[in-house]
Formats: structure tokens, sequence, C-alpha cells
């Protein structure tokens, strides 16, 4: 017989097995996967692919993401000018996609992943009544998501191919697939047992 | 609380959603046990679960197959015909010098989705004949962190907004392979929804490692 302490209960982030927290070198008793190594830099793996994806969704927003050339001409468009010109052209339940996946989701992403990595370091009092794991888990819902407007621009760009009439990616794409990757990076890096530690 | 040995922890589960302690109990096949908590689903028990895994398995991978065999859009533009397949969608990335946007969506629609079937299929293989102790749990470690990568079911969704952007073009002929990617899609979801990895790893325990035991 042991005796532990239910607050010492962990889920191993691989297969989900109830472990033991034994401190500082967890390995999970069913798939052997590390738990946690770093006590001492817990969050700052997280904190490095989240600062790369904001620095990476800047340009994601100020370069064009669709370049469109037809006959001649070119017309260049950004994440949000696509979505106004959408809005404009009156696909309004398209437009509101795209500006959700685009804009609304990886920002959003952004600040509750910020907002969980300082209040798990600098608890601030009064956000004991917010459920951080929940919080957490809609960030690994919501976050992929983001992806549709790069897979709309690859289909597109596949498809309107001819010397007339061409559709290209354009440089935000490649900015925004790269901040998408390291929010999702950031969120899987985000150790969740920490929540319970400053609860 | 007092527990017999670190074993006996399998008889707890810790809720997904809200990192809730929960006590194991039997319940009747083919219903689900829900958090205490938050009410979101813990585990379900199935007792055919590996045929059902299997089955649902080869079936997703026949029809990805298919989806990536014919075209998913066809376009009629300016008077050619213009068509694409997913590997194409990628490897017109690829061509254009997109590399970076072109490797993500290789793996996010191509590779990882085929991974994630056909390690299903070997997993369910492997349990139904109840062999390789060592190769399942490789398996389910390597599916657990490759699961939350694929990107099948956003993908098809993206094609269904390009639909719409692309009306203004010319005609659109929807392909064989569309329908096909949509129903792997399901089956996907079906599969991801329903059957939870610790539902596997239960399954291996009670499977595998038991009958070494005897």
């Amino acid at each position: 017989m042991i005796e532990i302490d239910e607050d010492k209960l962990i889920r191993c982030p691989v297969c989900d097995a109830v472990n033991i927290d034994k401190g500082k070198k967890n390995a999970c008793r069913r798939c052997g996967s590390a738990i946690y190594h770093h006590r001492s830099f817990s969050t700052e793996k997280s904190w490095a692919y989240l600062i790369t994806a904001m620095i990476a969704y800047i340009p994601a927003n100020l370069y064009p993401m669709l370049v469109t050339s037809a006959f001649g001409t070119k017309d260049e468009s950004t994440i949000i000018g696509g979505v106004v010109m959408l809005w404009e052209h009156g696909s309004y339940p398209v437009a509101v996609i795209i500006f959700f996946a685009s804009i609304v989701i990886p920002v959003l992403k952004f600040l509750i992943l910020i907002y969980l990595l300082i209040s798990v370091k600098y608890p601030l009092g009064k956000d004991k009544k917010v459920n951080k794991h929940k919080l957490y888990y809609m960030t690994e819902v919501i976050g992929p998501w983001s992806m549709i407007d790069v897979f709309v621009v690859a289909i597109l760009a596949a498809l309107i191919h001819l010397s007339n009439v061409e559709i290209l990616a354009g440089t935000a794409a490649t900015a925004f697939a790269i901040s998408v990757f390291f929010t999702l990076l950031a969120a899987h890096a985000f150790d969740e047992t920490l929540i319970k530690e400053n609860r | 609380m007092k527990i017999e040995n670190e074993d006996a922890l399998d008889n707890f589960v810790i809720c997904h959603k809200c990192f809730t302690l929960n006590e194991e109990t039997p319940i009747k096949d083919g219903s689900k046990a829900c958090c205490s908590e938050c009410g979101g689903v813990l585990y379900r028990y199935d007792s055919k679960l590996i045929d059902h895994g299997l089955a649902l398995s080869i079936t997703g991978f026949i029809f990805f197959v298919l989806a990536n065999l014919f075209p998913l859009i066809q376009i009629d533009i300016l008077g050619s015909e213009q068509f694409i397949t997913i590997p194409k969608t990628i490897f017109s990335l690829l061509d254009n010098g997109f590399y970076i946007v072109g490797l993500i969506c290789a793996f996010l629609i191509f590779i990882f989705p085929l991974m994630i079937f056909v390690i299903n299929m070997l997993l369910f293989m492997l349990l139904k004949i109840g062999h390789g102790e060592k190769l399942t749990k490789e398996l389910l470690v390597l599916l657990s962190h490759i699961t939350p990568w694929s990107m099948a079911d956003i993908f098809f969704i993206s094609i269904l907004v390009a639909l719409v952007k692309l009306v203004a073009f010319g005609q659109i002929h929807i392909g064989v392979a569309f329908w096909a990617l949509m129903i792997f899609v399901l089956i996907d979801i079906y599969i991801t929804k329903s059957i939870h990895l610790s539902e596997i790893w239960m399954l291996r325990k009670r499977i595998l490692l038991n009958e070494d035991e005897k």
C-alpha cells in the first residue's frame, strides 16, 4: 500500500495514463515518455515558439496572400483585403469563415497562450475563477483551423494555371503557414501540469 | 488516497478538458462515461473495439487512396479544362518555389493522415493476433504525436471555401475524389471522436500483457 496525495497525480500528455508526480525526472509508467524534464525553464520553450509565431504573423498580414494575374494586370490581395473583397461580393459566410480562421483564431490563440504562460508563473490573484484547463483545451481544438486560408490559396494556385489567367500564392502564405506551425508547437510545448501547481 | 501499487492508477482517469480526477467504473457495452465536473467524454466501452477499429481504418485507407488518385475539382475556364488532385496541389506549391508551405501541406494533408490510418490498421491487426508488445507501444506513442497534426478535415472545408471563390472563374465540376475525401474525413472524425487512445492502451494491457503472466 502506498499513500498518495490526489493533487500529485498528473496525466501523461502522450498516452493519458495517470501518473504520480515524482518531481524532476518523470517518465510515464505506461509509455515511457518524459512528462517534463525542465523544471527550471518550464515555460521558456513555449515562449520561444510563441514569439516566433507572432513575428511571422506580421509579414503574413502585410504581404499579399494571393496574386491574381489576368490578361496582364496583376491584382494582389492581403488576408484582410481578401476578406473585405469577399464581403463586398456578397459571400458573407465565406468572408466570416476566412475572417475567423485567419484573424480571430490566431490572435485569440496568441492572447490565450500569453495569458496562460504569464499566469502560471505569476498568479494574478483574480484569475482563480477562470478554468485554465478548459482555456488550454480550447486553444488546442481551434488552433489548426487557421490553416484554412493557406489550403485555399494552395487549391486556387494549383487549379487556376493558364497563360492568361493565373493565381499565385503570395509571400504571406509562407509567413502564415510558419506562424500557424509555431503556434501549434507553442501550444504543445505548454506544460499543462503547471496550471495545477499554481491553482 | 490509498492505492495498492502504481498499476492501480489505471483505474483512474483524468479528464481531457478540465483535468479532474475520475475513478473508472465498469459501464455497459456501447455506452460512454462522462466527467463528473464538466461532462466531457472520458472513455467508452466497446466489446468489439478491435473489429470495429480494423474495419473503420481499412475503409478509411481505401477512401484515402481513392481521394488521392482521382481529380478533386475540375474547372472549365476560357475553353480549357483544369483539374487538381491532392498530390497535384502539393507539387504545384513546390514547383512554384513555395517549399516551406508545400512541405507543411504535404505533411498535414497527405503524410500524417496516411500514417494515422496505416498505424491504426497495424495496431488493430497486431491486437487481433495478440502479438507485438513493444511494437504496439511504439505505434501508440507515434500515433499520439501525429494525431494533432493531421488536417484532412480542415483541408476539406478549405475546398468548400475555394469552391465559392472559384464560381467567378468558370464552370466547376466536382470530381470523384471530392466525395471520397468527404467519406474519408467523416471516418477520420468518427475514429478520433469514438476511439480514444487510452482505450487502445487498456485493450493492449488486457490482451498483450496479461498473456505474458499466464
